[in-house]
């Protein structure tokens, strides 16, 4: 056919537009939040905004942090995983079992990574094929797996975890602790993938508008499958880490951390709905509960408020997001 | 046309005939596992367990029949528990205290309504929310104490028999499962449930009150976890933040293994029945052969991902 | 009539005996008990446009989502290059250069202009193996503007207008090397100047040898572009012949299978009291300044091209969404309406035109669906009485609702008898103001004569009634005026004796020559 050459208008950049383009994007009124925590916090307690306190804020949140970054993409797909909880203790499990026997990095990460992505797989076969809401195959999963790691534990801790092993939770690497520097690469790993990889773009697709995506002829299955699956290697790694920081594994380990992955996508500013959302949301969403639960404790409140803290937040974040979406007048 | 009516009819006639087979196949391995099991005094015992379960059920339900879902109900039930002990430490009477206790629970549930219809949010992420809220309040509130001196009536809700052998919490939940059943299949009420839960876009458009209806709905399921937190206090006889931890598992597995559809649009309270008694029987008969508890839960795990898949599995042969 | 600056664009390029693209021998598709197409055999030649017509319902989508592989004939054959084929997804169809054009965007929302281009297809990638974005927002713009327009390619799909989103769908299908485009009613929301670029693109198309199918309702486009002409009458071939050999006389004939004077029902009445009116009735970004009047038996018919916002107003007064500026009055006292129920309960009634999605709750039965809006007037202390049958059995006897007893779910009807259930549901309620919105879209014939008496009683009865359409004749033939929407603005208003086709075109479309909706024609660094 013939192209018809139209002439492009002058294209203007860099006015106005940048500034509103970037208050719309998703991770928005998280930084800003985030931000105004951080000064507040600072004005409230002196030890706050010292290096070394930020630093253990993000050392915190590593294993969330990480979690998070894969769990986003179930929920960008327009799907949900409440099982990363207790995968992360099955993940810890394995790998603690194997590094108090061999020692060393290599094969209790490859152990962590194997079992979090056979688990992963579980949920994105009965996710796909089995085609059951992904809410009830992970919350069963939630249960099922605790249930898994108190039978293989039965019931007792594994400690000694040797020095090898938890390199990731206690080293550093060019004045960067471990964890923190395991949290920036994947994250970066992650908005390459989502931004460049096919795969990470017709996450968006399938999360915003699933009929489409299927008259467009895209793998819709594979897509959601290998998110879950994702989500299982991430907490292989994130169970790594966690290794290294406790030095011991116990039979609840993980428990609740589902929760506060769910909440830091959506804190963040991924729409829990699917399909709108980036890779910044999830990490800005992990720090900042990361900053609130430092924030809290140097302010004098109990840890006994965590879950009401998080769940305050949850419900806050989202209703923020329908506020925002009414104020600039969405009316879909 | 009425010859395909007739065999839907009888399909529908078979969920709850399977439900019951299962059932009795379930009290027979039972029995076998262990001579306690089929015992007169062992199965109205049961009945104490799975009446708090049964009464989250009956709410779960219809609440499963729009097409929502309520993960909050087991924080609540601590948040009750807490509200229940908390303010009658502090001096309050107790039938005053457990008045208290049910108002709360039934503000937590309006408090979920309200938040699904006035912002138009998907249930599951409220009551996620609320689901740690709830708890994080029932642990702070309580700083993570417990309370259990109660005076000695107290007992009667949760430990009560009847006749020295019925336990009186099951009066409570026959009665409540008449009286949801009603209102389900005999009421208008009802009948918007069903039309929510199948179409809520000409539920709308047909002048079906759809916010109110879910209003009720989720403020009706605090008022049960209410009385089954209530319960469940005074059968355990203490107050405390960890009350209930949980039980949302039981009570969304019972409702979708009685055959409600977890996409909305069909379930009954029969169903739900069986799926309660079938579940409180696993529970019972697991730890009667002397099953360690880490093994229930597994198995309650399981349990709901086979109901889920066989229930979607049969309705897509159906179709 | 339409102006056409080109007439006939595909005829010369035209060989009559090159083998077909593709060939659809003897279909059949059935579902459930509803057979849709019955029979049929369709083809497609190289650099011909092929127009497929028919009423709603007739069978058109079903057969061309048959070529697309989104349906499996249940009879019959495709044939693609001579060769028996079977597709299992739009993407086979796709892979084998059949692109489609669907009547319902199927666009993501949230997504730019450029990813909507290139969702499921391949992009274009830098040396380092990421995407290379420049260039596809330089193809995005290229195809865009070969299209004739010039759009923000960063900005996302929502922020568009429906004509906009609507040539994003034709770029997005023409992205791929197509040798076959099925075009399902694209003109249904483009203006004149919009549907002349569409017929050039069109012509760019057939001249390279790709095959066009053209299905649309508007008969003088059909002449005006198409090579040959197949018909089909209730899921039946009727009949394919040349363009040039049949006239828009004849062709209705074939469509409709009786002469249009005998499928309308129009009795004389005399219109009374006003029982609507609405000034000013405004809602941001749908419409606004909405005057509207309608008298007791009086039928006004509302008309407008696809997304003008004539089903948004009629929402508005049935408070489904709410207006943000002007008043609504009923038998003169102004009301304020927050809901269906009070709606209702002012005597207004709403028949929707998503019948399936909006009007029925489908599992329900007949009785049960019959009975919906009514539940709060007939129950008993909050308790179904057991008259509900018979109040049922009345209003599906009233509107001669065949194909099961009352007991039956709605799901198991035909559309004609579905669209009976609606009314009688609506009719239940007993309603002074009636909203028809497209009333007999997608319905057979039998069932449409049968609506159009019913709205005529109606009108007799003394009941206001808002006719929403789409098709002309419906909306000539049965107003007692008409009035015309265009982009969310009332455009014209006609007597029944003034009213005709080209007036009322006219202001629906905005007469000749208007500008092309303008692109925003910025950029920003990003395009997430």
């Amino acid at each position: 056919m013939s192209e018809v050459q139209t002439p492009t208008p002058a294209q203007s950049g860099a006015n106005g537009t940048v500034l509103s383009r970037w208050l719309v994007r998703p991770e928005a009124p998280a930084l800003v939040f985030l931000a105004v925590l951080l000064v507040a916090f600072s004005l409230s307690s002196d030890e706050f905004l010292s290096g070394s306190n930020l630093e253990s804020i993000l050392v915190s949140v590593a294993v969330l942090g990480t979690i998070a970054l894969a769990v986003n993409q179930v929920i960008l797909c327009g799907e949900i995983d409440i099982s990363t909880g207790s995968m992360m203790g099955l993940c810890a499990v394995a790998a603690g079992a194997v590094a108090t026997s061999t020692g060393g990095l290599i094969l209790p990460l490859l152990t962590g990574v194997a079992v979090g992505a056979l688990a992963g797989a579980a949920n994105g076969l009965l996710v796909t094929l089995g085609r059951i809401p992904s809410i009830i195959v992970t919350l069963g999963m939630l249960y099922a797996l605790r249930g898994v790691i108190l039978l293989v534990t039965g019931g007792t801790w594994i400690t000694g975890i040797p020095d090898g092993t938890r390199v990731l939770g206690t080293g550093s690497v060019l004045g960067i602790e471990y964890p923190v520097f395991v949290l920036l690469i994947l994250f970066v790993v992650m908005e390459m993938v989502s931004r460049h990889s096919t795969w990470g773009r017709n996450v968006f697709a399938v999360g915003g508008n699933r009929r489409a995506s299927r008259l467009a002829g895209l793998p819709i299955d594979r897509v959601r499958f290998l998110s879950f699956v994702l989500v299982g290697v991430f907490v292989g790694i994130a169970s790594i880490i966690y290794l290294g920081r406790a030095g011991s594994v116990q039979t609840n380990t993980g428990t609740g951390l589902e929760l506060q992955v769910v909440a830091a996508v959506v804190i963040g500013g991924t729409s829990i709905s699917g399909g709108r959302g980036s890779t910044l949301a999830a990490l800005t969403g992990a720090v900042l509960i990361g900053v609130i639960l430092n924030g809290l404790i140097l302010v004098g409140v109990p840890g006994i408020w965590q879950d009401a803290v998080l769940g305050a937040l949850i419900l806050l974040a989202v209703t923020t997001d329908v506020l925002r979406r009414r104020l600039l007048g969405d009316k879909s | 046309m009425s010859a395909a009516t007739a065999a839907l009819r009888r399909l529908k006639l078979s969920r709850e005939v399977v439900l019951l087979g299962v059932l009795i196949v379930l009290m027979v391995v039972m029995s076998l596992l262990s001579p306690l099991f089929l015992t007169v005094g062992n199965l109205l015992n049961t009945s104490r367990f799975f009446v708090e379960v049964g009464l989250m059920a009956l709410g779960m339900t219809l609440i499963i029949i729009t097409g929502g879902i309520d993960l909050s109900v087991g924080s609540n039930v601590a948040l009750v528990s807490v509200a229940v002990g908390f303010s009658y430490a502090a001096g309050l009477p107790l039938p005053l205290a457990i008045l208290f206790g049910l108002v709360v629970g039934l503000a937590a549930g309006l408090f979920n309504g309200l938040f699904i219809t006035l912002l138009d949010l998907h249930p599951l992420v409220v009551t996620l929310g609320t689901f740690a809220l709830f708890q994080g309040l029932a642990y702070g509130l309580s700083k993570a104490e417990a309370v259990s001196d109660f005076p000695p009536w107290f007992a009667y809700f949760g430990q009560a028999y009847f006749l020295n052998v019925v336990p009186g919490q099951l009066f409570i939940f026959i009665l409540a499962v008449v009286v949801v059943w009603l209102i389900l299949s005999r009421t208008r009420f009802g009948r918007y449930v069903y039309a929510i839960g199948n179409n809520e876009e000409a539920a709308h458009f047909s002048g079906v009150p759809v916010r109110r209806v879910k209003l009720a709905l989720y403020s009706g399921i605090g008022l049960l976890v209410g009385m089954a937190a209530v319960i469940y206090t005074s059968r355990v006889y203490t107050a405390r933040g960890d009350s209930g931890l949980g039980l949302e598992l039981d009570v969304i597995s019972a409702v979708v293994l009685g055959g409600a559809s977890i996409y909305g649009g069909s379930g009954t309270i029969g169903g739900t029945v069986l799926g309660v008694l079938i579940i409180a029987t696993l529970r019972n008969g697991l730890v009667l052969a002397g099953v360690p508890s880490t093994w229930q839960v597994f198995v309650l795990g399981v349990l709901l991902l086979v109901a889920v898949f066989l229930n979607e599995f049969f309705r897509r042969r159906e179709e | 009539m339409r102006p056409s600056d080109e007439p006939g664009t595909g005829r010369a390029a035209t060989a009559a005996e090159a083998p077909p693209v593709f060939r659809l021998r003897d279909v059949t598709k059935r579902f459930g008990g509803v057979t849709a197409v019955e029979g049929v055999g369709f083809d497609l030649r190289p650099g011909e446009v092929h127009a497929l017509v028919g009423e709603n319902g007739a069978g058109k989508s079903t057969l061309m989502k048959m070529v697309h592989g989104l349906y499996a004939p249940d009879e019959g054959t495709l044939e693609v290059g001579g060769e028996a084929t079977e597709f299992s997804s739009p993407r086979d169809a796709e892979a084998a250069g059949i692109a489609m054009i669907p009547q319902e965007l199927d666009l993501f929302p949230e997504l730019s202009v450029t990813e909507n281009l290139f969702v499921g297809r391949h992009r274009p990638r830098t040396r380092w193996g990421t995407l290379d974005r420049a260039a596809m927002r330089g193809k995005a713009r290229e195809r865009l503007g070969s299209l004739g327009v010039d759009l923000d390619v960063t900005a996302s799909v929502k922020g568009l207008s429906a004509a906009n989103q609507q040539i994003v769908a034709i770029a997005r299908a023409l992205v791929g090397e197509a040798r076959a485009v099925v075009m399902d009613e694209p003109t249904a929301s483009l203006t004149e100047r919009e549907v002349r670029q569409l017929f050039r693109i069109i012509s760019d198309l057939t001249s390279g040898g790709v095959g066009v199918v053209y299905i649309s309702h508007r008969l003088e486009e059909v002449f005006t572009i198409s090579d040959r002409i197949t018909v089909l009458r209730d899921g039946h071939h009727i009949t394919t012949a040349p363009a040039a050999d049949l006239d828009a006389e004849e062709l209705v004939r074939l469509m409709v299978g009786r002469p249009l004077n005998e499928l309308f029902t129009r009795s004389p009445h005399s219109p009374g009291e006003v029982a609507l009116e609405v000034r000013g009735l405004g809602r941001a970004g749908e419409f606004e300044e909405v005057d509207l009047v309608v008298r007791r038996s009086e039928i006004v018919g509302l008309s407008g091209l696809v997304g003008a916002g004539r089903s948004e107003v009629a929402q508005a007064i049935f408070g489904i969404r709410s207006p943000e500026s002007g008043e609504i009055r009923i038998d003169g006292e102004v009301v304020r309406i927050k809901s269906p129920q009070a709606a209702m309960e002012k005597g207004i009634f709403y028949v929707p035109e998503e019948r399936r999605s909006q009007g029925l709750i489908l599992p329900f039965s007949i009785k049960n669906n019959i009975t919906l809006s009514i539940l709060d007037r007939i129950a008993r202390f909050g308790f179904v009485p057991r008259t509900e049958r018979q109040t049922a059995d009345r209003f599906a006897k009233g509107l001669s609702i065949r194909g099961g007893s009352v007991s039956d779910p709605v799901s198991r009807l035909s559309g004609g008898n579905q669209q009976k259930v609606v009314l009688a549901k609506s009719l239940a309620r007993e309603p002074s103001i009636l909203l028809l919105d497209e009333p007999t879209r997608g319905i057979d014939v039998g069932a449409k004569s049968e609506i159009y008496r019913l709205i005529d009683d109606l009108a007799k009865e003394g009941k206001a009634i808002l006719l929403i359409s789409s098709e002309l004749e419906e909306v000539l033939s049965m107003s007692d005026r008409v009035v015309v929407m265009r982009e969310g603005r009332i455009t014209g208003e006609f007597g029944r004796n003034e009213a005709d086709q080209e007036r009322v075109m006219t202001a629906a479309t905005g007469g000749r020559d208007r500008p092309a909706p303008a692109g925003r024609g910025e950029e920003a660094p990003e395009d997430e």
